[in-house]
Formats: C-alpha cells, sequence, structure tokens
C-alpha cells in the first residue's frame, strides 16, 4: 500500500513537469507515431512478396508488431526515463539520496520518473493492437485473449530486465553507452516473428538472452491453443531472469563507492 | 560494434530466408538471396561510415549550455567547424567497417544480382562522402531548432527513424511498392544509404552513378538553402545561457 501511494505521488509529479515542456510533449509522441509507422511500414513492404512469414500472415504478424509497440510504449512510459537517468546518477553519486530513503532503491530508481507524454503513445499503440486483434479472420477465442494480454505483462518485465543487465555493469564500467547500444541493437530479435529463426537460436532467444518472450511467444500463444509449455516457459524464464537481476542489483550496490569517497 | 554486426546478420539471414521459403521464389524484386544479404551487410557497413556525421546532441547542447558563443566569437562559419570535427569522428568507423566487410565478405558466396568488383568500391568512394554530408546537413535542421524548444532529442530521433526507413537502410527501396517509387526516387533519403550501396554491389550503371552524385549534391545545396536562414533566426534568439 505504501508503495502503491509512492507511486501515485510519482504519477503526479511526472505529469506536471512534463507538461512544462509543452512543444517537447508533442515531439515525442509524433516520434513514437513514427516509429510504430516505421515498425507496421517494414512488414507490410515484406508481405507484398511473401503471403507467410514464420507460418504467419500478414493480419498475424501485424497483431504481433502491434503486441511489441504495446510492450515499447509501456516500457518508455514506465521504465525508460528511469534507466536513461541511473548511469548518472552512480557516476554523479546522487544515487546516495536513493539508498538513504526508506524504500527499495530499485523500486524508487526503476519506477520514479512516469513518462506523461509516452502515456499518449501507450493509448495509440494500444488502439493499434484492438485494430490488429480486430483484423483477424475469425473468432477470437477469450481464453487465448486472456493469455495473450498476460503474457504481454510478462513481456514488459523481461523488457525490463534486460535493459537493467545492461545498465548495472555502468558501476563498475562507469560508462555503459557501449553496452546500451549493443541491448538496442539486441532488441531487433525480438521485433521478428520467432519461427524465423533456426532451432538452436530461437532456443537462445527464449531461455539466455529471452527477447523472443517480449512479444513473439505471447502471440503465437494467442494463434495456436495455450501451450503450458510455452507459457510455463515464459513464466519460468521471467522469474529466474528477474531474481538474477535483482540479485546483480544487489552486487553492484556493494561496489557502489559514492561521488565522494 | 560487433554485436550490433552479429544481430544485424542473424536477424537479415533469419528473415530473407524464411521470405525465401515461405514465398517459393527465386528472386524477391531482383534480389536472389545472397544478394539481398549482401546489400544488407554493405548498407549496415556504408551506414556505419554515413553515419559517422551523426551530430546526436552535439549542436542542441551547445545552444543550450551557452557553449556556442565561443564558436560566434571565431573567424569561422559554425556548420564549416561543425563538419570539421564531425569528419573526426568517421575515420573510426571507416576503419570498423573495413574490417568487418573483411570478415564477413568472403563467407557471403556468388551472387546473380550483385557484382562486387573494385571498380563499385573506387565509384562508391565519392558516393559515400556526398552521403555523409547530406546525412549532416539533414542532421543540422533539427538541432537547430533548439534555439525555439527546450528539447530536441526526440526530432533527432525522429530523423533517424525517417531515414533508416526511407534511405532504404532497413529494406531494399526497389521492394516497396510500385506506386512509392516516384516519391522515393524524388526524395533526398535514398542517397544517404541506398545509393552508395547500390554503388558499391555494382548495380548501378556509370550514366547513373553520375546523375546520383549530382542529384545528391544538389540535395546537399537545398538542405544547406534551408539550414541558412533557421540557422539566421535562431542567432537572433540566442541568449548565450551559461556565461
Amino acid at each position: 500500500m505504501r508503495y502503491l501511494r509512492l507511486y501515485g505521488q510519482f504519477l503526479k509529479f511526472s505529469f506536471s513537469r512534463s507538461l512544462e515542456y509543452r512543444l517537447d510533449f508533442w515531439f515525442r509522441i509524433i516520434m513514437d507515431c513514427v516509429f510504430y509507422f516505421v515498425e507496421i511500414t517494414i512488414f507490410l513492404v515484406l508481405y507484398q512478396h511473401t503471403d507467410l512469414l514464420g507460418g504467419w500472415s500478414l493480419d498475424q504478424t501485424l497483431v504481433f508488431v502491434c503486441g511489441y509497440l504495446v510492450v515499447d510504449a509501456v516500457h518508455m512510459t514506465v521504465f525508460s526515463s528511469n534507466m536513461w537517468w541511473l548511469p548518472i546518477y552512480v557516476n554523479k553519486g546522487d544515487l546516495d539520496y536513493y539508498l538513504v530513503r526508506p524504500v527499495s532503491s530499485l523500486f524508487f530508481l526503476s519506477l520514479r520518473d512516469f513518462a506523461a507524454n509516452s502515456f499518449l503513445n501507450l493509448i495509440i499503440a494500444a488502439g493499434l493492437l484492438v485494430w490488429s486483434i480486430l483484423r483477424l479472420p475469425g473468432e477470437i477465442s477469450a481464453v487465448n485473449l486472456f493469455w495473450y494480454l498476460f503474457l504481454l505483462g510478462n513481456g514488459v518485465v523481461v523488457h525490463y530486465t534486460m535493459q537493467m543487465f545492461f545498465e548495472i555493469p555502468v558501476f563498475w564500467l562507469h560508462t555503459n553507452r557501449g553496452l546500451l547500444n549493443a541491448f538496442f541493437s539486441s532488441t531487433k530479435l525480438g521485433e521478428r516473428p520467432d519461427a524465423i529463426y533456426p532451432t538452436w537460436t530461437r532456443r537462445i532467444l527464449l531461455t539466455v538472452i529471452p527477447f523472443l518472450l517480449i512479444a513473439a511467444v505471447p502471440a503465437r500463444v494467442f494463434f495456436e491453443e495455450p501451450s503450458i509449455e510455452l507459457i510455463s516457459l515464459s513464466l519460468g524464464v521471467s522469474a529466474i531472469m528477474f531474481l538474477l537481476m535483482v540479485a546483480f542489483w544487489k552486487l553492484a550496490l556493494r561496489s557502489y563507492s559514492s561521488a565522494s569517497s | 560494434m560487433f554485436v550490433n554486426l552479429a544481430v544485424q546478420l542473424v536477424v537479415l539471414w533469419a528473415l530473407w530466408t524464411a521470405v525465401f521459403a515461405e514465398s517459393g521464389k527465386e528472386l524477391v524484386g531482383e534480389w536472389d538471396l545472397t544478394g539481398i544479404l549482401s546489400y544488407g551487410v554493405m548498407v549496415f557497413l556504408t551506414g556505419r561510415v554515413v553515419r559517422g556525421g551523426d551530430l546526436q546532441m552535439a549542436v542542441a547542447s551547445e545552444i543550450y549550455d551557452g557553449s556556442l558563443s565561443r564558436y560566434l566569437l571565431y573567424p569561422l562559419n559554425y556548420g564549416v567547424t561543425k563538419y570539421a570535427q564531425q569528419l573526426g569522428n568517421v575515420f573510426p568507423n571507416i576503419l570498423q567497417s573495413i574490417v568487418m566487410a573483411a570478415c564477413i565478405l568472403p563467407f557471403m558466396g556468388s551472387s546473380s544480382s550483385v557484382d562486387l568488383h573494385v571498380t563499385g568500391l573506387l565509384m562508391c568512394m565519392p558516393s559515400l562522402i556526398l552521403a555523409h554530408l547530406l546525412f549532416y546537413i539533414m542532421g543540422l535542421l533539427p538541432q537547430l531548432v533548439a534555439f525555439w524548444a527546450d528539447n530536441v532529442w526526440s526530432l533527432s530521433v525522429l530523423m533517424r527513424f525517417i531515414t533508416m526507413l526511407l534511405g532504404g537502410a532497413t529494406i531494399p527501396l526497389s521492394l516497396f511498392p510500385e506506386w512509392s517509387q516516384g516519391a522515393l526516387a524524388i526524395l533526398p533519403f535514398r542517397y544517404l544509404f541506398e545509393f552508395p550501396t547500390l554503388v558499391i554491389l555494382g548495380k548501378v550503371s556509370v550514366n547513373d552513378w553520375l546523375t546520383g552524385l549530382l542529384t545528391c549534391a544538389v540535395w546537399c545545396v537545398v538542405m544547406s538553402l534551408l539550414v541558412i536562414p533557421v540557422w539566421r533566426r535562431g542567432n537572433l534568439r540566442y541568449t548565450g545561457v551559461g556565461i
């Protein structure tokens, strides 16, 4: 309850701050809309030359892409600004202020800044997802839809966890620009249907660097019968990754020397 | 760098192998599988050189923190000075691209749709120089909006998304629908990534190459003419904060 109240305060503060920079507020919305347009256009062009990709029709792929856009929009809204600030806090010693507070430092640093401008994009991305689902021929099973949305939520956690793995080394390296570039490049692996990858690559992308759990596996569960195996794999891998990330965070905090020491 | 390349290779190979397998075609557009993979690799490598002039937030930061003031006192043109600085950034990218090309190209196999040879490489150099200049000038425009707006990061990113898609960095422009080809040919974006790549792959005749170079040069002039009034108007608003 205390954490929910605290998050409510974060939201209020973030909305009032983002409205201070109104031009930037609209620039960011346009930027994300262009990103959505680009992502969808790539597949529209590809489907000019094939009827299926990774076993999916254009309608199915649009659901997959729009699902990815929703996960990305949630990430941009909830976590992205906080991830941006983390290396700066570590290097300037500002992390001290967060470590002495009577709440989890990981919670505070991951959720403090809510990007209100991206929230509008989240609504747009959700609208695109609804549009793409309504385009699907045939009836939509409520059970499949439930698992799809649930696993997309899990995809948000996977996305956040994976980025944290690339952020945390800043405690030792003092700059993680190269690592973050590597992370953003690697996210491309999750922006394509899972079935296009050869078996071993797919296995690695489902377990070791689980980018396929972000949107591709949820989409597969949605289009096929919900498979206990895939759902358990998704939830199990994301839980293990999250726990490993928390342990990594605690280890990193032990190496934090603050700016003045 | 190598992670970027590895991801690019995995995605390219998986995606296009799937497209060719599932469509059952030998040629997609005018490309065979090896040809389109070569395009993907080469556009990645040439793109690194072209984007070597990426200003990122350098100009906007100088406007925001007031460090632009010292450049205004120098007896030099600001745009030319910044370009000279950016040119210095390109050389590590060129070196990296050459190393990566040397590692990958021997494994690419032969293709009926591309023809890699020394002439293409030589013809590509002026195309890359002009593409680099055009990319710099196009990147300058959103940065100068910093004279009016509090944050232009999103504008720069937006420009990157547009140039990557319409410049052919993601998919060859010849695969776009027929109705869009006229517009894509007129716009300046294709000269950033697709044109130098097609030149190096031997897919551009000497006449088309010369026309392309001339068109790219004209776009550089047009974009410069757009930048100049924005710079002048912006200068009038500049307050030198931070001095």
